[in-house]
């Protein structure tokens, strides 16, 4: 596994944020292994379309179909991970 | 302060597609706005948005009409409320059964003659899901061609486009064997989420047609009133006629909701602030996706 580090962390939270428009949020105040859906940061199938094309033009990874996405949007680390190990591959 | 009169669209959405979570310390609770409204709608209807709230009605027959009127209410308390903080809106869009709570609010009829009418809708679907049932699936991340073809090979189950959201996200409505197909088959075909939606009919298909004239009746004794803000007529693109209203509302449940077509037209006579009347924002996030630039906000979230 390849290993994730802070400023990849950081510039996750900050598409999610971007992305989302969640204009009263900071990094901060994201966890790095909180859920992104339901209970977590309580994000919908509206924001999973905005994440998919946020990955795909921020860091060139093509999220293939829903079942992948369920596991990649779990959490910022989960997503992290993803982009480490597909960036340059689409 | 802006030296320039931005030009506001209030947005009234559909059916809420969860219970609202009203806790103890939930800001609404105080409003004054929210206590008077619960209390009109309580002389009028055995409906109490507390309760169903706070999970006290366990049956879940009654569900979605439930979900309706909470909707309802939601929107005209959302209202008042901005009102009351001083937002003057341009003109109101609405979507799906969000026009109820769009012709109170402009006055076209009065809340209590909303509220009869979301209610007696509502039982009127609830009746048409036990007889005929239908279903719902929102599809987001597939183009047009590809939600048409969908409807396509659905095996002879008759489905259609019940709302035209944005470019990437459909809401499919018919028969409810077709709905487990469709999400089948959009999910094989890469949509990043096809799920079923909290209806038992077949909202905004041709399949409810049927109900115009019933619905006709519904509203004979009402008296349309000229309305203070206008409502967009999301088919024709132009403001929403008095005399027609009657006539929209018998179509409106048997018809799609072409929502960006909404959007698209508002942006381009400038609008550019869109707020959601409601508890929820999803009306907010189909805005993101249509025009990331626009301000667009809900009242739930911002009040």
């Amino acid at each position: 596994m390849v290993e994730l580090n802070d400023r990849l962390i950081e510039k996750i939270k900050q598409l999610i944020i971007q992305r989302l428009k969640l204009v009263d949020m900071t990094p901060e105040m994201i966890e790095n292994d909180a859920p992104l859906f339901g209970e977590g940061l309580g994000l919908d199938s509206i924001d999973a379309l905005e994440l998919v094309l946020g990955l795909e033009k921020e860091f060139g990874v093509i999220i293939p179909d829903a079942e992948v996405g369920k596991k990649v949007f779990q959490s910022v680390r989960t997503m992290a991970q993803y982009v480490l190990e597909h960036q340059g591959t689409a | 302060m802006k030296a320039f009169k931005e030009k506001t669209a209030f947005c009234f959405p559909g059916q809420l597609q969860e219970k609202p979570m009203l806790e103890d310390h939930h800001s609404l609770r105080g409003d004054p706005h929210f206590k008077e409204l619960l209390k009109r709608a309580s002389s009028q209807t055995k409906f109490d948005l507390l309760n169903f709230s706070s999970g006290g009605e366990k049956k879940e027959d009654d569900l979605s009409l439930k979900l309706q009127i909470a909707t309802y209410l939601l929107s005209m308390i959302h209202f008042y409320r901005l009102r009351t903080a001083g937002w003057i809106p341009d003109i109101f869009a609405e979507h799906s059964m969000g026009i109820y709570s769009a012709l109170a609010a402009s006055e076209a009829i009065s809340f209590e003659e909303g509220l009869f009418i979301t209610e007696a809708i509502g039982r009127l679907l609830k009746r048409e899901g036990a007889i005929h049932r239908g279903g719902m699936a929102s599809i987001i991340g597939l183009p047009l061609e590809e939600i048409q073809k969908i409807c396509q090979d659905l095996n002879g189950f008759q489905l259609s486009i019940a709302n035209y959201n944005g470019s990437m996200h459909f809401v499919l409505s018919g028969e409810e064997g077709g709905v487990e197909k469709a999400i089948s088959l959009a999910l094989s075909r890469k949509a990043v989420s096809a799920t079923r939606l909290a209806f038992n009919t077949a909202l905004h298909s041709p399949l409810l047609h049927s109900l115009r004239e019933e619905i006709i009746e519904i509203l004979q004794d009402i008296k349309i009133q000229p309305l203070k803000v206008p409502i967009l007529n999301h088919w024709t693109i132009k403001p929403l006629r008095r005399e027609e209203i009657k006539d929209f509302i018998s179509q409106e449940i048997g018809r799609p909701v072409y929502w960006i077509r909404c959007v698209e037209k508002l942006l381009e006579e400038g609008f550019t602030q869109f707020i959601e009347v409601g508890y929820e924002a999803s009306l907010t996030k189909l805005m993101r996706w249509i025009d990331r630039e626009v301000e667009a906000f809900s009242a739930g979230d911002r009040l």
